[in-house]
């Protein structure tokens, strides 16, 4: 089955660890993941400047193993991003701020890409905060 | 494809009722066919009058207004939510909300939440 998925939840929400739960079971048992679309407090998961304590695993670097071994696609909503200080190189120079913070693995795109992917999937679910 | 957006948050709590309505536009304008059920305080969101200025914000109730623009006419509310707020609903004679809307009991909405492919609550 083809999932999309909508991330809205916080890093530090449970929700939001659900979300990775489910995409990483889903593509453990063969499902494709076509993509993760980070939008609301949820697009703060593409600061590379999140550092959880030395025990602890953050979402950011969870999602990024993921992405890594899968290609995922990490979408990260544009409008919700710049509101929340979470910007690429691209975004950083346009409007004149004088670092960028994606982590990588994330793009920075609009809702489109939400669009796109929820009406092509089989399956959208939903990780609200 | 059939989206059910449902609005379920105060129109000025958070961010989340202004995302909600971004991206249920976006989808109408990629052809989806999209409905938006007004429940819990979401039903805030269609009050008449709204000024957001006084709290920094653009008014919510003023681009909500333009949904039938983007043909986007499929708008409920939860009848149980617009009660428990003293809210009249908007069938025929009241005028308490800024756009028409059918009010729903529990049955009535659970044939709406089956009758979509996909429902998005924000």
């Amino acid at each position: 089955m083809r999932f999309a998925l909508l991330v809205t939840a916080a890093p530090d929400q449970e929700a939001a660890f659900q979300a990775w739960r489910f995409a990483e079971a889903a593509l453990a048992q063969g499902h494709q993941v076509s993509r993760v679309f980070f939008a609301g407090a949820a697009v703060a998961h593409g600061n590379l400047l999140n550092t959880p304590a030395r025990d602890e695993t953050g979402l950011t670097r969870r999602w990024q193993t993921l992405q890594q071994a899968h290609e995922l696609d990490l979408v990260i909503c544009v409008a919700a991003a710049l509101r929340r200080g979470v910007l690429d190189a691209d975004n950083a120079r346009s409007w004149e701020q004088p670092v960028a913070n994606l982590a990588d693995g994330f793009v920075i795109s609009g809702l489109g890409q939400l669009a796109e992917a929820q009406l092509e999937a089989d399956r959208l679910v939903t990780f609200p905060g | 494809m059939r989206l059910l957006y449902i609005a379920a948050r105060a129109p000025y709590a958070d961010d989340r009722a202004q995302e909600l309505l971004d991206t249920l536009l976006v989808a109408a304008s990629f052809g989806a066919q999209v409905s938006v059920l007004f429940q819990d305080d979401g039903v805030w969101q269609l009050l008449p009058g709204q000024n957001g200025a006084a709290l920094g914000r653009k008014s919510l109730g003023a681009q909500l207004e333009a949904l039938p623009l983007f043909e986007v006419d499929h708008i409920y509310t939860d009848a149980v939510s617009l009660a428990e707020r003293g809210l009249a609903g908007n069938d025929q004679s009241s005028k308490d909300l800024l756009l028409p809307a059918q009010a729903l009991d529990a049955p009535a909405l659970a044939a709406l939440l089956a009758g979509h492919d996909q429902v998005i609550r924000l």
